[in-house]
């Protein structure tokens, strides 16, 4: 038992290389990027059809989990994902092509805030303080602030699509659904599997190994 | 029937016959053509040529279902955004005043002409995803020379999509099987379904990614490194082959797009003062 707590993790172990450890690129990694554009593309379009406010943005959007949760798990590659796979998933749930690629730029930031985050200070996935669920809920809203304003004030302003009386309304439905879905789906999701998962290759500890 | 990537096609279908790049091309070129038009009955005739070429390509017109409730909602939300959150404007004709609403002639105009403008856009998407399979979206990357890594990640993507679905409903029957039924249930016991599908969903997709890498490792597959410079074989490419009417459409397409912007910005067409739609509308209202 004494050794059993004695292998488990420290939060700063998770992230640190150990000396003599080489970690590189692996067709592991390329393989999870896919599945995570492929897990996103599937959660992400059934927020979108579920609970439309309309040109992509919805009151409960799923996909956000996928984003900021593989993320911090895969580092670069969850970005990546993170990234592209709202282009896939909002162009079947009905948004024109040009504006979901007008989104990447909001949706990188959302899952890159909160993989340095926890790569900046430290934090441990698989939540066990309150720092570590305070950092995660702070950089939630930070991010999804941040992907609101350009998503709105940029995009959808930027194509004409929306009056300036209207825009808060689609602020707060994006910052709203993603706040939401993150806060029931991202602790969940980290806590049940993060003990496994820094455990496998696919785990990057700095950004791309 | 060819499986696309929004439903089924014949194999007959004339659509086959066209090199996947043109469909891309068409995907890429028409869905700017709305950002050029203001009046609706412009971008109205693109929806009927698209519904039309849909039509031609013999595609199962009862997928375009799952849109109807996105166009509604759509729609709604763009008319409350123009009207009841569209603020006071007493330079604007004032139409109607409802429960303190003020209904403004100009407002329902913009609005119209927004939702006219989305809803091609939205119908070139439908088009492309309703005619193309997995293996035609990687052809068209492939045969303009998207870097191998990039198609394969593209092409893996969609493949994993579709085990995440089938994946969904193992989970899915495995929970009604021990009870879950969110039939009638409120909105949030139905979050709560989502929450108890994302977990296992997860974890097989993880335990998958291994089972991935194993397979692509025993078969040579590297993405890094001196593996990763030997020229590859576009084997898939071999069976596609531009005809002279791929080059026809491709060049239809650019000059329709050419014309657009020199009609637009040269003559000053498709305006929304111009549209006689919005005209017969204004008539009526007033």
């Amino acid at each position: 038992m004494a050794e059993e707590t004695k292998k488990e993790l420290t939060a700063e172990e998770i992230w640190t290389t150990e000396e003599g450890e080489r970690r590189s690129v692996g067709v592991i990694h390329i393989v999870i990027t896919a599945l995570l554009i492929g897990i996103g593309f599937v959660v992400g379009a059934f927020g979108s059809i579920s609970f439309p406010l309309g040109f992509g943005v919805n009151f409960f959007w799923t996909g956000i989990v996928v984003q900021q949760v593989g993320a911090i798990w895969f580092g670069g590659w969850g970005v990546i994902a993170g990234a592209i796979f709202p282009f896939f998933s909002n162009a079947i749930a009905g948004t024109p092509f040009y504006v979901s690629l007008a989104y990447i730029p909001a949706n990188a930031v959302q899952a890159f805030l909160p993989a340095w985050v926890f790569r900046r200070f430290k934090l441990d996935p698989r939540l066990k303080t309150g720092k570590d669920y305070l950092y995660l809920f702070l950089t939630m809203i930070v991010s999804s602030i941040l992907g609101a304003l350009w998503s709105v004030l940029v995009v959808l302003k930027g194509f004409g699509l929306l009056t300036t009386d209207s825009v808060p309304l689609f602020i707060w439905g994006w910052f709203g659904g993603n706040v939401v879905a993150g806060v029931v789906f991202n602790f969940i999701l980290l806590k049940a599997l993060s003990a496994v998962v820094i455990r496998t290759t696919a785990f990057v500890k700095k950004w791309w190994a | 029937m060819n499986k696309t990537l929004l439903g089924y096609v014949p194999n007959e279908s004339p659509i086959y016959a066209v090199h996947p790049f043109v469909k891309l091309y068409f995907l890429l070129v028409v869905s700017l053509f709305p950002m050029f038009v203001s009046a609706p009955d412009w971008n109205i005739i693109l929806m009927v040529v698209i519904i039309l070429l849909m039509w031609i390509s013999k595609v199962n017109m009862s997928t375009l279902k799952i849109y109807i409730p996105v166009a509604i909602s759509m729609g709604t939300i763009i008319f409350l955004s123009y009207t009841v959150l569209g603020g006071t404007h007493p330079e604007f004709e004032l139409l109607a005043r409802i429960w303190g609403i003020n209904f403004y002639w100009e407002r329902i105009r913009d609005a119209l002409v927004v939702y006219f403008r989305v809803l091609p856009m939205i119908f070139t998407m439908v088009f492309f995803l309703s005619t193309s399979r997995e293996r035609d979206i990687i052809v068209a990357m492939r045969s303009i020379k998207v870097p191998f890594v990039v198609t394969y990640i593209f092409a893996m993507a969609l493949r994993s999509a579709g085990m995440v679905l089938e994946d969904f409903g193992i989970v899915r029957q495995a929970e009604k099987a021990r009870g879950f039924d969110p039939a009638g249930k409120s909105i949030a016991y139905k979050i709560r379904q989502y929450v108890m599908y994302m977990v296992p969903l997860f974890a097989l997709s993880l335990r998958r990614s291994e089972e991935f890498t194993n397979a692509l490792v025993a078969r040579g597959y590297a993405f890094t490194g001196k593996v990763s410079r030997v020229k590859r074989a576009d084997y898939i490419l071999t069976h596609y082959s531009y005809k002279y009417f791929d080059y026809i459409f491709i060049a239809l397409i650019t000059i329709a797009f050419i014309a657009l912007l020199v009609y637009r910005y040269g003559y000053g067409y498709f305006q929304v003062d111009q549209s006689w739609l919005l005209r017969l509308l204004r008539s009526w209202v007033s």
